[in-house]
């Protein structure tokens, strides 16, 4: 007769089993043992990588560069102060005539890949065609399909494009493929869970997919200074808090955190050093001056009324009193506050002034709202022949930064008749759909970029460029941009850019906010990582880093 | 029974053909899928071209579902939406993290409850009955997403107090670990938070139903025989009412743990735990609905074969129940 009762008890102890078996033996568990050395730094990050192949269009992660850009090194990298300095070339590669414009470059002798091979010119021309093959799901081609030849002659080589383009010394110092790792390969199909070689300071060990990547000394590298460590680990966290509980608790060693408030924490923690700078990223108002916004936008005394009635300065000290005190305001669309004898604050004739932001919506006969600034204030104007003046205000939800912001400017235009209607999105449905249809009024968002970056600022503002979403259309900002992309002297492609910027501050297509500041905090056992505010990231001396 | 299982998974089958084309029609529609594309500075219009053609794009939605289904069946879901990385493998690696993590829990509440709720129950309106009614609506209370945070602080403030972490706070593995049994000690080291805060929620809930059970089967006239008859008490509890009143607790457990298989989203997002919950949460982020169908059909299929195993066993248990 069958026993129940054994049956039932025995269920226990089969869960127990099958847990315990999956653990020991199913593919979760390692391949082999990990083996625990000295000299190990965790770089806690929240991004994990879809795949190693960063640029590529399911994989155009900052995150990803922070790992490759040691592998792929460059024949230059950007320093801490943003300025190109030789790695992998023996010098600067030099323009050697602008018509055609033709650039030539040498790799030192002492370039190898860390399989042995040298890196050579071969590599750069691999890489080229990689870039400009349809076939290949890159993000980008910009540069690259400009090229019309790269003529190599081992570690030399040339470059010859079919028209100028401006930003030539950082296309050409791009991290570049080996040749002999990827020919004949499909590149869509490449590096998906690793690399096997490195030209840079470090290469890739393994990756525990969901949790960590693990890099390790490249013995081969001589062109820099080599890491002392023996390995970099990034470890992937995707909760905010708990990344930083993580470094706290010391399971790990630094991280770049987002701005957010739980920096303060660190701020005089002896244990940790925190460092700051503003970075090329700038957070902004898009104004819609197309069909599908608001028509009171279209109109200048509304932007200008805008601009005035939103305190700028106060916005970043009531976001980054506690972790970034000081952050100055930005006053141009184009150039950051450090980019010295570039930077013109070409909107600062847009000073603070509820008053006048009043005036202004007066004086085009505009009715219904205040006559002074006032705080508690509801009543909202109305303009001649565009109703009144509410508008939709979108940007990116769960940020706690960006609803502070928020709150902060709808407080104030309504102080001077100006209402706004919150519509929080998140990154996705924002960028991926909003953004591109145009149906909306007002969008606060942050544009990351470069040091080169200015150099392309005819996509957002010129009529009809590829990222002019807010169907802004000025000649004179159109002709200054455009040309930009092709001037080759840099002093008069960053007077080209004023002159385009100074035309942005007239009619205000966009406010801009503030720089956006970069932080990197790291335990004081840890010496070396020094804030890197390009898209090398903080890892780009990793060869100084040492552990105490 | 054999004729009725049978029977409900072919149901099972048109339930989720169903299920499956409404919710791609839905993912489909909710958000443009070339949106993450649409950020991207100087986007090659040939890259973006590709994609359209590989994934057909800019067919009708049934066109694409009957693509996406050919490929469920003939190509283990696919690849993904952008970059073509097969989707099966890293489903079946995070259904086997987020199978250790319900698993261990489940089994841990299950035991704590019925402890709890038969000593409750056996002991009514005890103080200890008391404290475990106030504990079960304290957990049933409590948000999960607070309790995981609440841990992380207080594991931290401990070490930064003594200088020893007791619980990692994140993670399902350390830096290094060997493989075997050092691997096992690490993974349940990491798992020891993340189990806690399912297993509070669990426990208060199943502690109350164990209870109610109970005191509905020890009140029945067949148990009242029981003790007339002379039987010891403990042989009246556990022999008796006992097994009578676990068959509840069992078809609840099983339908609970067939949810839970879709991921407990909120821990495995506070603790970075590689399970399916994070594998949806980052599918949907992601726009990418070729992700999200393979996420909802392992996930549907899994409710779908509980809820049947739980329909067996409450049959199994309880012969007065006839399956045809």
């Amino acid at each position: 007769m069958r026993s129940p009762v054994r049956r039932r008890s025995a269920l226990p102890a089969i869960f127990a089993v099958a847990v315990v078996a999956s653990l020991v033996f199913g593919p979760s568990a390692p391949a082999g043992p990990e083996i625990t050395t000295a000299g190990t730094v965790i770089f806690v990050h929240d991004q994990e990588p879809p795949s190693l192949r960063g640029g590529w269009i399911d994989n155009n992660l900052l995150a990803t560069g922070l790992l490759t850009n040691n592998i792929w090194h460059g024949g230059q990298i950007y320093d801490s102060r943003a300025r190109l300095q030789p790695r992998l070339f023996e010098g600067k590669p030099r323009l050697v005539r602008t018509r055609p414009q033709t650039v030539s470059f040498r790799y030192k002798a002492a370039a190898v890949w860390s399989d042995g091979r040298p890196v050579t010119c071969e590599d750069l021309r691999a890489t080229w065609r990689v870039f400009v093959n349809p076939q290949f799901n890159v993000v980008s081609r910009e540069g690259w399909k400009d090229v019309r030849s790269v003529t190599c002659n081992g570690k030399s080589g040339t470059v010859v494009f079919t028209r100028p383009f401006a930003a030539w010394e950082s296309l050409v110092s791009s991290g570049v493929y080996a040749a002999h790792v990827i020919r004949g390969k499909n590149m869509n199909q490449m590096f998906n869970d690793s690399i096997p070689v490195s030209s840079g300071p470090w290469r890739f060990q393994n990756w525990q997919k969901g949790v960590q990547i693990t890099l390790v000394k490249n013995p081969r590298y001589r062109v820099g200074p080599p890491m002392k460590l023996d390995r970099v680990v990034f470890r992937y966290i995707l909760d905010t808090n708990a990344r930083f509980q993580a470094l706290k608790a010391r399971e790990g060693h630094v991280m770049e955190p987002q701005p957010q408030l739980q920096i303060a924490e660190f701020l005089n923690d002896n244990d940790f050093r925190v460092q700051r700078s503003p970075e090329y990223a700038y957070e902004h108002i898009d104004i819609q001056l197309g069909a599908r916004g608001h028509p009171a936008l279209r109109l200048p005394h509304v932007r200008q009324a805008l601009i005035t009635g939103i305190d700028r300065r106060q916005i970043s000290q009531a976001l980054f009193r506690t972790i970034a005190p000081g952050l100055p305001t930005l006053e141009s669309l184009v150039f950051k506050t450090f980019e010295r004898g570039l930077y013109k604050p070409n909107f600062s004739r847009w000073r603070f002034n509820s008053a006048r932001a009043i005036s202004l919506l007066r004086s085009k006969g505009c009715t219904g709202g205040p006559a002074t600034p006032t705080d508690g204030n509801d009543d909202i104007y109305s303009c001649p022949g565009v109703g009144r003046l509410v508008f939709r205000f979108f940007t990116t939800t769960g940020n706690q930064l960006r609803t502070l912001a928020f709150e902060v400017i709808e407080q104030q235009l309504k102080r001077v008749g100006i209402g706004l209607i919150p519509r929080f999105q998140t990154a996705g449905q924002l960028f991926g759909g909003t953004l591109p249809s145009s149906d909306w009024d007002l969008m606060m968002f942050t544009y990351a970029g470069g040091p080169d970056s200015k150099i392309t600022s005819n996509t957002l503002y010129s009529c009809g460029g590829d990222q002019n979403y807010g169907n802004y259309c000025n000649r004179r900002s159109t002709a200054a941009f455009n040309a930009a992309t092709r001037e080759l002297d840099p002093k008069k492609r960053n007077a080209l850019l004023n002159r385009g910027d100074v035309q942005l501050a007239v009619d205000i297509p966009s406010i801009p906010l503030f720089v956006r500041p970069k932080w990197v905090i790291s335990v004081r056992g840890l010496s070396g990582p020094v804030l890197n505010t390009t898209s090398e990231g903080t890892p780009w001396n990793v060869g100084t880093w040492q552990l105490r | 029974m054999l004729s009725y299982a049978v029977r409900r998974l072919l149901y099972s089958v048109v339930v989720l053909v169903a299920a499956s084309f409404l919710v791609f029609t839905f993912v489909s529609l909710s958000g443009d899928p070339l949106g993450q594309l649409n950020l991207v500075p100087n986007l090659s219009e040939q890259s973006r071209q590709n994609v359209i053609d590989a994934k057909h794009l800019d067919d009708p939605i049934p066109v694409r579902y009957a693509y996406w289904a050919k490929d469920a069946v003939t190509n283990q879901f696919g690849t993904t939406l952008l970059g073509d990385r097969p989707i099966l493998p890293d489903l079946w690696r995070v259904m086997k993290n987020t199978l250790q993590l319900v698993l261990i829990a489940e089994l841990l509440a299950v035991l704590i409850a019925v402890v709890i709720g038969v000593y409750s129950a056996r002991h009514q309106y005890s103080p200890f009955d008391y404290a475990a009614t106030t504990f079960s609506f304290l957990g049933l209370a409590t948000p999960a997403f607070w309790l995981a945070l609440i841990l992380q602080v207080l594991v931290v403030q401990v070490r930064e107090a003594t200088g020893h972490q007791i619980f990692p706070i994140a993670s399902l593995s350390s830096v290094d670990h060997e493989g075997g049994l050092d691997f096992v000690l690490d993974r349940a080291h990491h798992l020891v938070l993340p189990v806690i805060v399912l297993t509070v929620a669990s426990v208060a809930g199943y502690a109350r139903y164990m209870r109610a059970s109970m005191l509905e089967v020890i009140n029945s006239d067949y148990v009242r025989t029981a003790r007339a008859k002379g039987l010891p008490e403990r042989t009246v509890t556990m022999k008796h009412a006992f097994r009578n009143a676990l068959i509840p607790l069992v078809t609840l457990v099983a339908l609970s743990f067939g949810n839970l298989l879709g991921g407990a989203i909120v821990v495995e997002t506070i603790f970075s735990l590689d399970g399916m919950g994070l594998y949806f949460y980052n599918a949907l982020l992601a726009n990418d609905p070729y992700r999200v169908m393979a996420w909802l059909m392992v996930t549907a299929t899994m409710i779908i074969v509980f809820n049947l195993v739980a329909d067996l066993v409450y049959g199994y248990l309880d012969p007065r129940v006839r399956y045809d």
